[in-house]
């Protein structure tokens, strides 16, 4: 939105007399002069426009609320600006949005901790609005205004308002009761935990799904916090956790439930781990393995049926998250979780929609980083139903996955594909060098060879772990005939990708790599007919100079810069100007006097006007390398010729050019 | 090249009256730089600020029509362009298509550019794209031209979404009225170099010769009809002579009215826009005539190709096809899901 602000100046200017004994009172009580006349201004601005009629400005006002409340003192805030609000809240949405954000920003302007309450009657109205970004913005200002409360108030006042929200007959103010149990669980005290827990239980059944959606998202949120504050307790046989929250988790999880609840419930389940995870961690006193293992028992199956879920969201949402899932349960001791969500992860990767398939294997290399021992996969389905997978030898995640790893190569869906060519690669440092070449290296040569581009750039841009683990010179006969074939794809922006990946590959295969073909490559692409590649281009000859030296460049690509700096078209040519003028930053200054100076002068002289102006910007890039001498002697005489060109473009370019050598004098 | 010393002129003319009127109430600090210094930094900070997608505000927009009026109300119905230049058709708002054919062709002043019309309209971004223009023009006459399509109309606009836009985005119609006062003064036509000659439409049964072009009174709204409507309305047909259009505005051509006009003319090409064509470009009248459009599934849904045309220096043509620019934030290999799944 673009404001134009004359006519708001005006109101300014009118106002202004009637209000100058306010004036002088605010800067008796402050001291800052200027602060305050910008401030008050903008306060009484802002109470003209809250009053007015138009919408945006309304809403730029309702901005600057705690300019207003700055203004107008405690006092008056609390008894005249928040009442004012209230006036309003039949007000537009965009407007109640606004005021519900500011609401958290008025705690300090209200007169100290002990008036903040004065923030919650509003507060509570806005908490229960239909909108739902108002809400959301009421929710984050409640968490601001919680933090503030004294002690005393946040347990009468606050927790009165949270017990009314969670019981009011609109549904929308339950929603909200679920996020404020949730964000401000571990604020309360223990009885008040323990009737909220059962508060939260209740709103997990509500007969609203809009309400159990939300009490599902923040479920997780919950648990965390109840383990966090009760310990072993909360979880041991009759803990809150697993005589109620099992169960709701059961029951959020069920198919009776609409996909919008079930989505959230692998979220949940990261929580749960991570909580048991959390309490292990912290010496799980009183917790038998018994009990632990019963809990999992109820909640890893929960996971596993998010896999066979009728809804592919919800399966999408399993796909994405599962990495999380793993570490969340893969440090707790036993090995039935990680027994059962392995081979579960394994279906996720055989899913029919390629949507689903796409998320779990980009989630591949995170899982397999998981350090824990899983059985061997069946040799056959048959097998797999007669014997007890626990009697089959133990092997690393990693070692188990890659074997999933030819399917995908397979795979119809060249999404799929691209994914797994983004990230097989980082398997190699978790096999290790043999495993590597023998069960990884074959699959990353097939998708080499893919038939979507995509597949291939993806292998490509991820070469640098598999380099690690083996070197890339074992691949680089494979390498040669995809980067000539991806060089010449027909869409421009894989042309691109790919040639900016050159430069790192130069790192990694050394300078023996860039042989003939190879330089013959890069300086191609100087006239590429896409604009964007030749810039490109230009900038990517000035890394290899980097990378290899001056000397190498010297040798091996001005020589065969010779055609690009002859080319018909002018716009080959100006590349031509700026690849001499970028390779000069990065060369010593004797060689850019020497190989790169005399090129460019010589091109100052050419017919288009476009490729003078871009010599005479780029002699200002090269005048601090050549020195004052050859400044003076070569770069000067031409500049003043060029200042005197017949195209004014080519004039002004030169004369900012003197006009930069001049100032560094 | 002879018209070279004007703009120079120009610039410092068009640029005494308004500055004093903006500048002095502002900072007296500010006339320590030159005006012509003040004229450059101004369109640069538009130019910077518009390549990210701001539009400029009510009071820049105001200045930048000031300048552009006496740059452009310089300029002839058949404005000699040089070559070499690249040559575009539509753009209808669609400035990120715009931003992808500055990746794809450069960007000004580098690449020199020929517009042939109609930047409003239709796509959701008209403010951006015609402000953006306007100001290349302004800060590189002589790199950069633009010329008037029936788009840039008080008429058209009012229907097909750029009036509507501005109302929306600057809360008024003033810079609606700017710009669409700013259009009068558009070139009608182009000349390459004696050979091409470029408009937005097509011929016209009351135009046989260019001095005919260069004789019209342009500083108007478009007419219903007459010639300068026809320039900016017209399409190239299949069947010979002067048909009716099924536009209601200006006339269909035939080959042989394509090709008597060039001999007439000397010239070698007729090059317009105004015309989805799926592939970007058509040739048409056995190469008398080319169509370029440049704006890339257009409207946001037709599915097409866009095109530009680069004339070098011995007048040889090379299109360029491009598809809309990848819509940002959108992940590599997967399709977000919608977010009213959730």
């Amino acid at each position: 939105m673009v404001v134009d602000s004359s006519s708001r100046m005006e109101i300014d200017q009118e106002t202004q007399p009637n209000s100058s004994d306010k004036n002088t009172m605010l800067h008796n009580t402050d001291g800052d002069t200027e602060m305050n006349i910008s401030d008050e201004e903008q306060a009484r601005q802002a109470i003209e426009n809250l009053k007015g009629e138009d919408l945006s400005e309304k809403i730029a006002a309702t901005n600057k609320l705690d300019y207003v409340a700055k203004v107008l003192g405690p006092e008056r805030t609390r008894e005249e600006l928040l009442p004012f609000l209230m006036d309003g809240v039949d007000d537009e949405d965009e407007v109640l949005s606004v005021i519900a954000t500011s609401l958290g920003k008025l705690v300090p302007y209200v007169g100290g901790n002990t008036h903040v309450h004065a923030l919650l009657v509003p507060l509570e109205i806005l908490l229960s609005v239909e909108e739902t970004t108002v809400r959301e913005n009421a929710q984050a200002s409640a968490q601001t205004i919680a933090k503030a409360l004294p002690k005393d108030q946040f347990h009468s006042l606050f927790i009165e308002m949270i017990s009314r929200l969670a019981t009011k007959e609109w549904f929308t103010a339950r929603i909200s009761a679920c996020v404020l149990i949730a964000n401000s669980f571990e604020m309360m005290e223990r009885s008040e935990q323990d009737d909220f827990a059962q508060q939260y239980a209740k709103l997990c059944r509500d007969d609203v799904p809009m309400v159990r959606r939300s009490a599902s998202q923040y479920l997780g949120t919950v648990i965390l916090k109840i383990v966090d504050a009760m310990g072993a307790q909360a979880v041991g046989t009759g803990g809150v956790l697993s005589n109620e929250f099992v169960k709701l988790y059961e029951d959020l999880a069920s198919n009776d439930q609409p996909d919008s609840v079930r989505l959230h419930t692998i979220e949940n389940c990261i929580a749960f781990g991570q909580s048991m995870t959390n309490l292990q961690k912290k010496g799980m006193d009183a917790l038998t393995k018994e009990e632990v293992n019963l809990l999992l028992k109820k909640i890893v199956p929960l996971v596993a049926g998010t896999i066979e879920d009728r809804s592919w969201r919800v399966r999408w949402t399993a796909g994405s998250k599962f990495a999380n899932v793993v570490h969340a349960f893969k440090d707790l001791e036993g090995n039935y979780a990680i027994d059962t969500l392995v081979p579960a992860y394994e279906r996720l990767l055989q899913d029919p929609e390629a949507e689903v398939k796409t998320a779990a294997t980009l989630n591949l290399a995170e899982v397999a980083k998981c350090k824990c021992k899983v059985p061997c996969p069946p040799a056959s389905s048959r097998a797999a139903e007669k014997e007890d997978p626990s009697s089959r030898p133990r092997i690393s995640v990693a070692r188990r996955l890659v074997r999933k790893v030819k399917d995908l190569t397979e795979d119809d869906s060249e999404n799929v594909r691209a994914a797994l060519a983004m990230v097989a690669t980082d398997l190699a440092p978790l096999l290790g060098k043999e495993a590597t070449i023998a069960d990884l290296v074959p699959h990353v040569l097939l998708l080499l060879r893919d038939t979507t581009s995509e597949v291939r750039l993806n292998v490509i841009s991820s070469l640098g772990s598999l380099n690690e683990v083996i070197g890339v010179g074992l691949l680089s006969q494979s390498l040669l005939p995809a980067i000539l074939d991806l060089a010449n794809d027909s869409k421009w922006r894989i042309r691109l990708a790919i040639m900016q990946h050159v430069p790192l590959l130069a790192k990694q295969l050394g300078v023996e790599f860039f042989d003939e073909q190879m330089i013959k490559l890069c300086v191609g692409w100087l006239g590429d007919s896409i604009s964007t590649i030749r810039t490109s281009a230009a900038e990517n000859l000035k890394e290899l100079t980097n990378i290899f030296g001056a000397e190498w460049a010297i040798e091996n690509l001005i020589p065969a810069l010779g055609d690009i700096k002859r080319h018909k078209s002018y716009l080959r040519r100006l590349t031509a100007v700026n690849t001499f003028t970028s390779m000069s930053t990065v060369m010593e200054s004797d060689l850019v006097i020497t190989e790169i100076l005399p090129l460019l002068l010589m091109m100052a002289t050419d017919p288009v006007a476009n490729v003078r102006f871009n010599v005479a910007k780029g002699l200002a890039t090269l005048a601090p390398k050549c020195g004052k001498n050859v400044t003076d002697t070569q770069i000067r005489p031409m500049l003043t010729v060029l200042v005197e060109d017949p195209d004014r473009d080519v004039r002004y370019f030169a004369s900012k050019t003197v006009k930069a050598i001049d100032e560094t004098k | 090249m002879a018209e070279s010393e004007e703009p120079q002129g120009e610039s410092t003319s068009g640029s005494r009256l308004p500055p004093t009127q903006s500048s002095v109430p502002n900072a007296p600090s500010v006339s320590s730089l030159s005006t012509e210094d003040k004229h450059y930094s101004d369109l640069e900070g538009w130019l910077s600020k518009l390549s990210v997608g701001t539009p400029l505000a009510e009071s820049e927009v105001k200045l930048l029509c000031e300048k552009a009026r006496e740059v452009l109300m310089n300029e002839s119905n058949v404005q000699p362009v040089a070559a070499p230049v690249t040559v575009c058709g539509d753009i209808h708002g669609q400035w990120h298509d715009l931003m992808e054919l500055y990746r794809i062709g450069g960007s000004a002043p580098d690449t020199n550019y020929l517009f042939m019309g109609d930047y409003v309209d239709r796509g959701y971004y008209s403010v951006e794209t015609v402000t953006m223009l306007v100001c290349f023009k302004v800060r590189y006459p002589e790199r950069v031209h633009i010329l008037r399509g029936n788009h840039e109309s008080r008429q058209i606009t009012q229907v097909y979404g750029f009036y509507d836009e501005c109302v929306r985005k600057y809360g008024s119609a003033n810079v609606w009225k700017l710009f669409t006062d700013l259009f009068d003064y558009f070139p009608l036509t182009a000349l390459v170099e004696n050979h091409v000659f470029c408009l937005h439409g097509g011929l016209s049964p009351s135009i046989d010769t260019l001095d005919h072009v260069r004789q019209l009174d342009r500083v108007q709204e478009v007419p219903h009809e007459g010639p300068m409507c026809d320039l900016l309305w017209s399409d190239p047909d299949d069947r010979n002579g002067w048909g009716i259009s099924p536009r209601g505005a200006g006339f269909t051509f035939g080959q042989d009215i394509s090709e008597q006009f060039n001999h007439t003319n000397g010239l070698n090409l007729v090059s317009r826009a105004h015309q989805l064509v799926m592939d970007g470009y058509n040739w048409s009248h056995e190469m008398n005539v080319v169509t370029i459009f440049s704006a890339p599934n257009y409207c946001y849904r037709c599915g097409n190709q866009a095109a530009i045309m680069e004339v070098d220096e011995t007048l040889n043509k090379t299109f360029l096809q491009f598809d809309p620019a990848p819509r940002r934030g959108e992940p590599h290999v997967s399709r977000r899901t919608p977010e009213y799944f959730l």
